[in-house]
């Protein structure tokens, strides 16, 4: 790969491209050419679809030769988690061995958008089977093997969209598509260094992804910075009559929003011990990174409504994950996963009572409510992305976190929230920490602008794992 | 009957539903396993039913009739 490209960010790329400086052939082939030579280093890579991508690229190329317009995307390689349906015989896995070698006739929507804005689609990445939807609780749940993180193959990536914090954090694509039900894009955001975004929920179409729980799925993604991942929203979000949950109107990313045409300081919100549990390195750095943005960002201590988050979001997950693959269940279909706590792991969720189930999305609505009056006062919360860096690829991950768990995620993704992380540091062994910016609902560009405006004081996104480095 | 011992019996008989629906597709280890997560689920449903709820709280959902013209 010419070293000019390795670690471009998007913008960096586009710029490139339409001045001339490379073609979009050059840059497939490429980022095709790094996927296949180091994706198997992080068990990052599940289908390489070079064939596809060069067609695509070639169509870019012709089209800016051409005059056509066209916006930033063109030409710039990314990567599929493995849950989103490909058309073309490219087989999607689910990230699970008994869904090896499945095929779709149709292609989800946020592929049909990416390629239609000109991206090409590099390769088909890993994730952890089923999305993590069976209970999995050692990294080594894929039927590619347990992912590896670039920064220390010894460390896992996160999950569920491993291969698209892999990926992104090796170089070798610039950009994936992740999906996050609870935690699946900003785990392996925190864990890799990334910039990873959680939109709103029905901010993008899910039609044509694995369903895991269908009032909790979003799709979103990783990317080298904060600016990238509104380049990419921009592109996928919006109405779709295919899903019928997507939000009825239009996102256009707001690249400009920062302090100075708010005409204020952006209002952060803290919750009061957001950061019990966490360990040194990453109160440490969350600190710091409320220090670095303090002149455009006031911060005030929150106390949040007294509500069993955990438990309404676990138990809207757990039911809706139990009918969505009951038929699975009913086949002993989870006998031939690959993690073994996974071959019985979803059972005991059928014996939730459909009245408990419904009693949580009863308290769903309560809690919607009572969060949005508490975050009418503020632009974003605050908070550390993950409680703890990245734990070792054989270690069961569950064990290594304590405190009361995690209040903001049940939050953020039981209220359909988006949220923005981003790289804020690293602890004493060298593995990335991250702070995410959760904003209200559809807020998308609140919570970018605060990445972006940490990102203007900071550069922890700019490190990358110093192997995969250009020479000299 | 003791509290502690009626969530107990009550997970026990959730538990036995999942055993007859899927016993025979567990092993005996698996199944002590999914005994183990029953009885844990205990815990969360009692934290949903111990918030009170008025009539008027509907589910955070809306059904909308289909008419497909």
């Amino acid at each position: 790969m010419p070293d000019e490209l390795q670690f471009k960010s998007i913008r960096e790329l586009a710029g490139m491209i339409q001045d001339g400086q490379v073609s979009p052939v050059d840059v497939t082939e490429s980022f095709l050419s790094r996927l296949d030579e180091l994706g198997p280093s992080y068990n990052s890579v599940v289908t390489l679809t070079g064939e596809r991508a060069l067609e695509t690229a070639r169509q870019v190329a012709s089209d800016i030769a051409a005059g056509h317009d066209g916006g930033l995307l063109r030409g710039i390689p990314w990567g599929a988690k493995d849950l989103l349906a490909t058309s073309g015989g490219i087989p999607t896995s689910w990230g699970a061995e008994p869904f090896r070698g499945q095929t779709f006739d149709n292609d989800a929507t946020v592929v049909t958008r990416l390629e239609a804005a000109g991206a090409p689609l590099a390769a088909k990445v890993a994730m952890i089977e089923l999305a993590g939807g069976m209970g999995y609780n050692q990294p080594n749940a894929s039927l590619t093997g347990p992912p590896r993180n670039p920064w220390n193959r010894d460390r896992w990536t996160g999950g569920s969209s491993s291969g698209s914090g892999a990926t992104v954090a090796a170089g070798l694509v610039p950009f994936a598509i992740g999906s996050e039900t609870w935690g699946s894009i900003l785990s392996p955001s925190n864990n890799c260094g990334l910039s990873g975004l959680r939109p709103t929920y029905g901010r993008v179409s899910r039609a044509g992804a694995m369903a895991l729980c269908w009032t909790l799925d979003k799709l979103g993604p990783l990317c080298l910075t904060a600016d990238d991942c509104g380049i990419v929203l921009d592109a996928i979000a919006g109405p779709d009559p295919n899903d019928p949950t997507t939000y009825p109107h239009e996102f256009t990313y707001d690249s400009n929003l920062d302090s100075a045409r708010l005409g204020r300081k952006f209002r952060l919100g803290v919750p009061k011990d957001v950061t019990e549990g966490a360990q040194d390195a990453v109160k440490a750095n969350f600190e710091a990174a409320l220090e670095a943005i303090s002149d455009v960002a006031d911060v005030e201590e929150v106390t949040l409504p007294d509500l069993p988050y955990v438990p309404i979001v676990r138990t809207i997950l757990m039911v809706e994950a139990a009918s969505a693959f009951e038929d699975f269940l009913g086949e002993g279909g989870p006998q031939k996963l690959t993690a073994p706590e996974d071959h019985y792991g979803p059972y005991a969720r059928t014996a939730i009572l459909a009245t408990d189930y419904v009693r949580a999305l009863r308290l769903r609505g309560v809690m919607a409510k009572q969060v949005d009056e508490v975050m009418s006062s503020y632009d974003a919360i605050a908070a550390p992305t993950s409680l703890t860096t990245a734990t070792p690829v054989d270690e069961h991950f569950r064990r290594n976190t304590s405190g009361p768990g995690d209040i903001v995620g049940a939050i953020g993704n039981g209220c359909g929230l988006p949220s923005q992380s981003v790289p804020s540091g690293f602890d004493s062994d060298g593995m990335p920490t991250g702070i995410q910016f959760m904003a209200r609902a559809y807020d998308e560009n609140i919570s970018i602008a605060l990445g972006r405006a940490y990102q203007e004081r900071t550069d922890w996104h700019t490190r990358h794992p110093a192997d995969l480095l250009p020479a000299g | 009957m003791a509290s502690e011992e009626k969530k107990t019996l009550e997970q026990e008989l959730l538990f036995a539903i999942v055993k007859e629906r899927y016993g025979s597709l567990l092993s005996d280890e698996q199944l002590d396993e999914v005994r183990q997560s029953v009885l844990g689920l205990s815990g969360f449903t009692q934290a949903l039913r111990s918030v009170p709820l008025t009539n008027d709280i509907e589910p955070f959902s809306t059904f909308r009739p289909y008419r497909g013209d």
